[in-house]
């Protein structure tokens, strides 16, 4: 029986994986957080740290709850943002279409519209911005994502505001303020929604066919159009789904500060971009997962959160941040033996030039460089 | 330079990679005559080695053994800067011209353009790509953008560049493959007028016609040696062939052939009529019946691989049709012709064959539940069954089902590949290069693998660049050339010479 080079390539790969499924369920779980690891040791590490550094404000009840509303809106536009990450591409127009439509449920409200209605309109709302403005440009006329987004971005701010006429309107539903800052058993609203928005996202991806289609355009949008897939489709249903995360933003937003502002947060996507990379999924798509996306908001919460109360400018908050999502990302698979090849390659230059491995291509470079050595 | 000095001569070259001898003692010799400088063709099939040897002659690699001499004195290349310090130019197969930039950017390119170190001065950088193209008689505006070209005007902006380096030996790697006859005579009348001014070409093709046209000597190699070398007038195209495929292929081209249900009577299952395509397919006829292996032969651009993309629907077709037992399949309606039984392995297995960073499962899954309504779920259980099984029968050697399929070695890939449509039960396999980059063992399963397909009772359409394999696999093989099917024979009436003869336009 001949042994395929692949199985003993794979099995190379995950030895401990193999190994984990043997001995039992803790080990499986384990190994099935490969994918986001380096953010989940960095978020206990950070709560450990925190718990230690400040035991009597960090680690309360209170504190926790606050925690986790501050980044709420940040969480319901990464969950969408991961979906775009996936399907590879980007979406740079949430929260410009999270402010349009947190101001057209304002509008309605005003109209008299009931408060559960015009939620719903509200998220429909920015759903269609999103699948008219981008996902039709990008899946069916192929534009860049970027310029798309970038560009619907530019043109939802001065929407919002010419038709705001840059004033805010103030929203007295109780319904709407209830999803910001109520509590229901004794947890915040936000929270809950948080979890519900979480849960929905994970079954997407992970237990529907719509979730396989967004991996498989992401990892290669020719073969999945070559296997029947949708592409199209998919592309511009993912569209509408980061504008509906946007919207649900918006309409908490606009709850959490009683009014709805033309206001447009640009560097909210940027964070919500950093949040789904810091949990590991990839920007050229096809890998990642929500489950990461959720570590990586929190982390950029905790962060927050510590920071602020043991007295550390929020600044700090960003910086770190920033060295983070470096490290996290060279800190992933795929780059971490080019990383290890150009930290070591000093020691390779002072060392008699090696001899390439034997049943390799030859490397032009290689090959080019070592003749100058020897001239 | 006295007559008897070869311009350029490479003895005794052998070269390893890993264990594998890509040339075992080749040569060439680049014999020339006086002033005027030579055409010399190289031939060979794939993988005979005629790439490591033009890789060797401009430098990118190094020979193990053996030397390069130029007009009698021995030379070391370390590098293509060493390979054109004595006068020796590559003229790549992928043309290697920058297409944003202007025809004179793209023939000085990778010098200074003219003017001083501060400025570029246009005038003088159009006056020296001006120069050079004048002595090659092309008129082209210096100012063009080679974006605009044709593939032989571009190919012409790259001999420029070479020029303009003072190349005294041109390597043309294939440079007519994706040409149209008129593209192939302009280039061949600016080699002429250079053999005139004693520049020489080294020249590889695998069109025979070509060879006889403007070949002056030949070297064939086989399986890594010079078998055949001399002046073009020593050869007929019957010799060349020989020499490329050996003379054991007589024997060796005759495979038992595949005990195939005869006399399969009715409709054929694929039939092509009167097809012409944008991509340049020219007036195709042809059919496939129920578990029957067509093969498709041709060399590169002969439009094997766009005749597969056409049946597909992946192509625009002019006119013409193209009908699965009897009812016509849509032009363009890719999904149409899944559904209607159709499976395409594409050629590049890793962009367009399997998705790399999916698990087997979903792979295999995919084309089976692509009509499926997208926001209901996949039943895991029944899934798992189901990849088990076909993992089983195709023999896809993986940890688990649920590992990505780019750990795969290649040969797993294209199982995977092959297991997707095999899981919806096809009525019709198009397969482009089937065994590309896969090991001889893997190989062989493939193969085996097809052949249970077919007597299943589907029909299979494989294109494919290596002879010996569509002979050994096939019940019938048509040869393409230039977009259209030249000659189409059972695989008994077949052998490699003539599939050779008949694939580089010789009839």
């Amino acid at each position: 029986m001949i042994t395929g080079s692949g199985s003993t390539q794979a099995s190379h790969e995950a030895p401990p994986a193999a190994a984990g499924r043997r001995t039992g369920g803790a080990a499986a779980a384990w190994a099935a957080t490969a994918p986001f690891r380096p953010v989940l040791i960095l978020v206990v590490a950070l709560l450990i740290a925190l718990t230690i550094w400040l035991p009597h404000t960090f680690p309360t009840g209170t504190n926790l709850q606050n925690l986790l509303t501050a980044v709420a809106v940040l969480w319901i536009i990464s969950m969408g943002m991961t979906f775009a990450l996936l399907s590879g591409g980007v979406d740079l127009s949430v929260s410009a279409n999270g402010a349009l439509s947190g101001y057209f449920m304002a509008e309605i409200l005003g109209e008299g519209v009931p408060a559960g209605v015009a939620i719903v309109l509200a998220v429909l709302f920015g759903a269609g911005v999103g699948l008219l403005c981008n996902g039709f440009l990008i899946g069916k006329l192929k534009l860049s994502f970027f310029v798309v987004t970038l560009a619907s971005m530019t043109a939802l701010t001065g929407v919002v505001n010419l038709w705001s006429h840059t004033l805010s309107i103030f929203v007295t539903s109780n319904v709407v303020g209830y999803m910001a800052v109520g509590h229901f058993l004794g947890i915040a609203v936000p929270i809950w929604i948080m979890a519900a928005v979480f849960v929905v996202a994970y079954y997407t991806q992970r237990w529907t066919y719509f979730g396989r289609d967004i991996y498989a355009v992401g990892g290669s949008l020719t073969a999945a159009r070559l296997s029947g897939i949708r592409t199209t489709r998919t592309i511009i249903a993912v569209y509408g789904v980061t504008g509906g995360t946007a919207a649900f933003a918006g309409v908490i937003l606009v709850g959490s500060i009683g009014s709805a502002s033309p206001t447009v947060d640009g560097t909210l996507p940027l964070l919500a971009v950093a949040a789904v990379l810091l949990g590991g999924t990839a920007l050229t798509g096809g890998s990642g997962s929500v489950v990461g996306t959720a570590l990586g908001v929190l982390f950029i919460g905790v962060l927050q959160n510590g920071l602020s109360i043991g007295g550390v400018s929020g600044f700090w908050q960003d910086v770190v941040t920033g060295i983070i999502l470096v490290a996290a990302v060279l800190g992933s698979g795929r780059t971490r033996r080019p990383l290890l090849r150009a930290l070591s390659r000093p020691q390779a230059g002072s060392a008699p030039p090696a001899t390439p491995p034997a049943g390799t291509e030859p490397r032009t470079e290689t090959a080019m460089r070592m003749g100058k050595e020897e001239r | 330079m006295t007559a008897g000095t070869p311009l350029l001569a490479l003895t005794g070259i052998h070269k390893q990679f890993g264990g594998v001898h890509a040339l075992r003692a080749a040569h060439l010799t680049l014999r020339g005559a006086g002033e005027t400088g030579v055409v010399h063709a190289l031939m060979g099939e794939n993988g005979s080695g005629k790439s490591t040897m033009l890789s060797i002659l401009s430098g990118l690699i190094r020979p193990d053994t053996g030397t390069v001499s130029f007009g009698g004195t021995a030379a070391t290349l370390a590098g293509p800067v060493d390979a054109l310090r004595h006068g020796v130019a590559m003229v790549s197969q992928e043309t290697a011209v920058v297409e944003r930039l202007s025809v004179a950017e793209n023939v000085l390119l990778g010098r200074r353009l003219a003017g001083s170190p501060m400025r570029i001065s246009w005038r003088g950088t159009r006056t020296r790509a001006r120069s050079v193209l004048d002595r090659l008689n092309l008129d082209y505006d210096p100012d063009w953008i080679v974006a605009d070209l044709r593939p032989d005007q571009r190919q012409m902006v790259e001999i420029a560049r070479a020029l303009s380096m003072d190349a005294k030996i041109l390597v043309l790697d294939e440079p007519t493959s994706h040409f149209t006859d008129d593209e192939v005579e302009s280039l061949f009348a600016v080699i002429r007028s250079l053999r005139e001014r004693g520049i020489s070409t080294i020249f590889v093709s695998h069109r025979l016609k070509e060879i006889f046209a403007i070949a002056d000597e030949v070297t064939v190699l086989r399986d890594g040696q010079t078998v055949a070398t001399g002046p073009i007038t020593d050869f007929t195209p019957e010799t060349l062939v020989d020499a490329m495929v050996g003379e054991t292929t007589g024997l060796r081209g005759k495979p038992a052939g595949r005990a195939r249900p005869a006399g399969q009577p009715g409709r054929p299952l694929l039939s092509v009529h009167g097809l012409h395509t944008a991509s340049g397919l020219r007036d195709i006829d042809m059919t496939v019946d129920r578990g029957e292996i067509v093969g498709l032969a041709g060399l590169v651009g002969a439009g094997c691989s766009d005749l597969l993309r056409a049946v597909f629907g992946l192509e625009d077709v002019t006119a013409g049709e193209i009908s699965l037992g009897g009812e016509p399949l849509r032009p363009g309606d890719t999904r149409g012709a899944i559904r209607r039984g159709i499976g395409f392995v594409p050629a590049d297995r890793r962009s367009e064959g399997a998705i790399g960073s999916m698990s087997v499962n979903d792979n295999l899954m995919l084309v089976h539940t692509m009509g499926r309504p997208r926001l209901s779920h996949p039943p895991r259980a029944a899934e798992s069954r189901m990849v088990a099984q076909v993992m089983r029968q195709v023999r896809i050697r993986a940890a688990s089902a649920a590992v990505p399929v780019g750990s795969l070695s290649g040969g797993n890939q294209q199982k995977v590949v092959l297991g997707k449509w095999l899981v919806s039960d096809p009525a019709l396999l198009l397969l482009d290069e089937p065994t590309r980059g896969v090991d001889v063992a893997g190989k062989s399963e493939i193969h085996q693998l097809l052949r249970l397909a077919a007597q299943r009772g589907v029909g299979l359409l494989v294109s494919s660049s290596e002879n010996d394999e569509l002979l050994e696999l096939c019940d019938r093989i048509a040869v393409m050339f230039r977009g259209r099917i030249v000659t189409s024979c059972t695989a008994q009436e077949a052998d490699e010479a003539m599939l050779a003869r008949y694939a580089g336009g010789h009839t």
